[in-house]
């Protein structure tokens, strides 16, 4: 069944990082419902994206493994729903 | 200015660093990282490095290949044959795009290479300047990484990391795009540093013991357990391992199609090949094994036929370097995550001696009515030439010690099974992308990398012709690797399922095909064809003996099939033997 999970990635902040995250999603067929990304505030060579995405449990545990296996991704992590993403993209705008 | 200094002034100037442009910098990043061999197409937006090389012909080799596509793959040869990183070099725009299909060859097949491609000036990119591509954003999907360098100072950085993600890990290919205004710029000389880690980037996990002590309970309760042996068993050097672990367990081998090699064909442990067209035995009794130990192996479609009918009974122990392969077609039950080698010298310690006398003699019972139904017939057949006894009688030639290179239809599935492989980095194929018109390249390169071992390409009429014109680079640089065409006129992989599945309408698979005699010889390559059995014995000794490359054709059955097969959809135990009887 499919539901919607908030997907926190950090990464490497360099041109191509956003289109590699999403070309993994794409890929698999991934609903992106939102998606935040940003540089870090202390230091912009690091960044990341939170994500807010519609599939079933089975596939987001293999999707982030296939994302932390792109080079410049540190970690992806996630939770189930929506409020996750919520709370990060309103720490994301704030700091902004 | 310098010429109004006086004698003690020119003494308390600092001594000015001797410069270098990043072009040259490149290829001093290539001789520190040892590189002895370069495939590449020159071409405007590379010109500066070209000009560079010119240079260091004394320290790298340059084979100018025919077409980007034949660079690649001749890397790929060359990778795969020697653990060595592959390097090509090619130009912008239609240059950088030829190199997309083996990119994605080698990445589905993990093979390190390093492509350099020339880019248009910094300022130029995203205007649509001539031979302007996004080659960065083409080759994302394709490539294990790539980046573009825009300034001489960071091609040093950039190419080291290059080299280190390339042959790390779950090896592929890595892509640098350098501007053509950063090939030119000068920078001051610098020191190579090579990279040892990059910070989001975990290579190598780290042997969990629990893991191993999870495997072994399950592997030492085992009454048909049942080992699969993958590609990672090669690139992780884990033979000698493999050898051990299944000697004293005494657990039964099956190898996949990259593989072969990796477990000797004529070791009693030895149960075969397999997958769609593997052995039968091997492929049975995946459906009959208690305990699945899956060592380098990703699972691919054309091991498991039909997933939801595979190894349900079994329990499964996947050792596997890459994270993202663990349970991603089937479920693990002890997941070892972990490279090869690491994985089967520790885990040999915690399993018991063991004999399966009678479970290894299943398989060889099934593998006895194969060789009845099928084996038999094909390579003692007496009416017409098969594929199945050039590649046997090639094999019995060689003693199963050839570098055999092969491309993709039914040719390839043949020399899989007819061809007894012995030693490990023997079986050079397009596995998981199946890309036509690897062969000839991939053998050049693999014959490059080890000259003193015999390389046969073995190719079909049909995949010969996607990449023909490399015969030009192995003309130019008198490369003895010997091509073995089996020409049945046909696209006979295609054919074969025309025939089985949509009721023998030969949909554009028949081929005209010119005089591959003529051709090879316009090339200055010796060339030979045999149509009749009885000269087919001879003809195999004097391509083997010769000293320098040379062409055989073979006229095989034109509507030859291979077989065993598991159709498309089927499950590994419902593989079929011969045609059913509706066909």
């Amino acid at each position: 069944m499919k539901q919607d999970f908030t997907l926190e990635i950090a990464s490497d902040n360099n041109f191509s990082i956003l289109n590699r995250i999403v070309n993994v999603l794409n890929r698999r067929r991934v609903r992106i419902k939102k998606l935040i990304a940003h540089e870090n505030e202390d230091d912009f060579r690091k960044g990341g994206a939170v994500l807010l995405l519609h599939t079933t449990p089975d596939l987001m545990e293999k999707v982030k493994h296939q994302l932390e296996k792109l080079i410049e991704v540190e970690y992806a992590k996630y939770t189930n729903g929506s409020e996750q993403y919520l709370e990060l993209s309103e720490k994301i705008v704030d700091i902004d | 200015m310098d010429a109004l200094l006086t004698k003690s002034e020119e003494k308390i100037t600092p001594a000015t660093k001797q410069k270098i442009t990043g072009s040259e910098a490149l290829l001093r990043c290539l001789v520190e990282e040892k590189v002895q061999h370069i495939f590449g197409y020159p071409g405007g937006a590379i010109m500066p490095i070209y000009d560079a090389l010119y240079s260091y012909a004394d320290k790298l080799t340059h084979l100018l290949v025919r077409h980007e596509q034949g660079a690649i793959h001749a890397a790929q040869g060359y990778a795969r044959v020697s653990g060595k990183t592959g390097v090509v070099f090619a130009t912008s725009g239609p240059g950088a795009t030829n190199l997309v299909t083996g990119l994605a060859d080698a990445l589905i097949d993990s093979t390190p290479v390093v492509c350099i491609t020339g880019q248009v000036f910094a300022h130029l990119l995203g205007t649509d300047a001539f031979q302007e591509i996004d080659v960065i954003n083409t080759t994302l999907p394709v490539t294990k990484w790539n980046i573009q360098v825009t300034e001489a100072k960071d091609i040093a950085p950039a190419i080291a990391k290059a080299f280190y993600i390339a042959a790390s890990g779950r090896p592929g290919p890595v892509l640098v795009d350098i501007t053509k205004n950063a090939q030119n710029e000068l920078i001051e000389e610098f020191e190579y540093q090579p990279c040892k880690a990059v910070r989001t980037y975990k290579p190598k996990p780290g042997l969990q013991s629990e893991q191993i002590i999870e495997a072994a309970t399950l592997i030492n309760n085992a009454k048909r357990p049942y080992i699969l042996a993958g590609q990672g068993i090669l690139l992780s050097g884990a033979t000698k391992e493999l050898i051990a672990f299944s000697e004293k367990t005494g657990i039964p081998v099956a190898s996949t199609l990259l593989g072969l090699g990796a477990f000797p064909t004529n070791h009693p442990n030895y149960v075969g090949y397999l997958g769609m067209h593997g052995n039968y035995g091997p492929n049975i009794n995946t459906n009959q094994c208690d305990v699945l130990i899956a060592v380098g192996m990703r699972f691919d479609d054309r091991v498991t036929g039909n997933v939801s009918k595979y190894a349900n009974q079994a329990r499964v122990i996947h050792i596997e370097i890459d994270k993202a392969e663990i349970n991603k077609i089937i479920k693990a039950e002890v997941a070892v995550h972990a490279d090869a080698k690491e994985a089967l010298t520790e885990l040999v310690k915690h399993c018991k001696p063991n004999r399966f006398t009678e479970w290894i003699n299943s398989f060889k019972a099934l593998n006895q009515e194969e060789f009845e139904k099928v084996v038999e017939k094909e390579i003692k057949n007496t009416n017409s030439l098969k594929m199945a006894e050039v590649v046997h009688m090639l094999s019995e030639l060689t003693n199963g010690e050839a570098v055999v290179v092969t491309d993709v239809g039914q040719h390839q599935m043949v020399t899989s099974r007819y061809y007894k492989y012995k030693n490990p980095r023997t079986n050079i194929t397009s596995g998981g992308a199946g890309t036509m018109g690897f062969a000839l390249p991939a053998a050049m390169g693999a014959k490059v990398a080890s000259p003193n071992q015999q390389v046969i390409a073995i190719i079909g009429d049909g995949g010969y012709q996607m990449t023909i014109q490399e015969l030009g680079t192995i003309m130019q640089y008198k490369i003895p690797v010997k091509i073995l065409v089996l020409n049945n006129n046909f696209l006979g992989m295609v054919r074969q399922w025309q025939q089985l599945f949509h009721g023998k309408r030969y949909s554009f698979t028949e081929m005209d095909n010119p005089d591959f005699v003529k051709i090879a010889e316009a090339y200055k390559i010796q060339a030979d064809k045999v149509t009749e059995q009885v000269n087919l014995e001879s003809a195999l000794k004097r391509m083997l003996e010769s000293p320098s490359s040379y062409f055989l054709e073979v006229v095989v059955e034109k509507e030859d099939n291979v077989f065993p097969m598991v159709p498309a959809g089927a499950g590994v135990a419902e593989i079929i033997l011969e045609i059913p009887k509706a066909n």
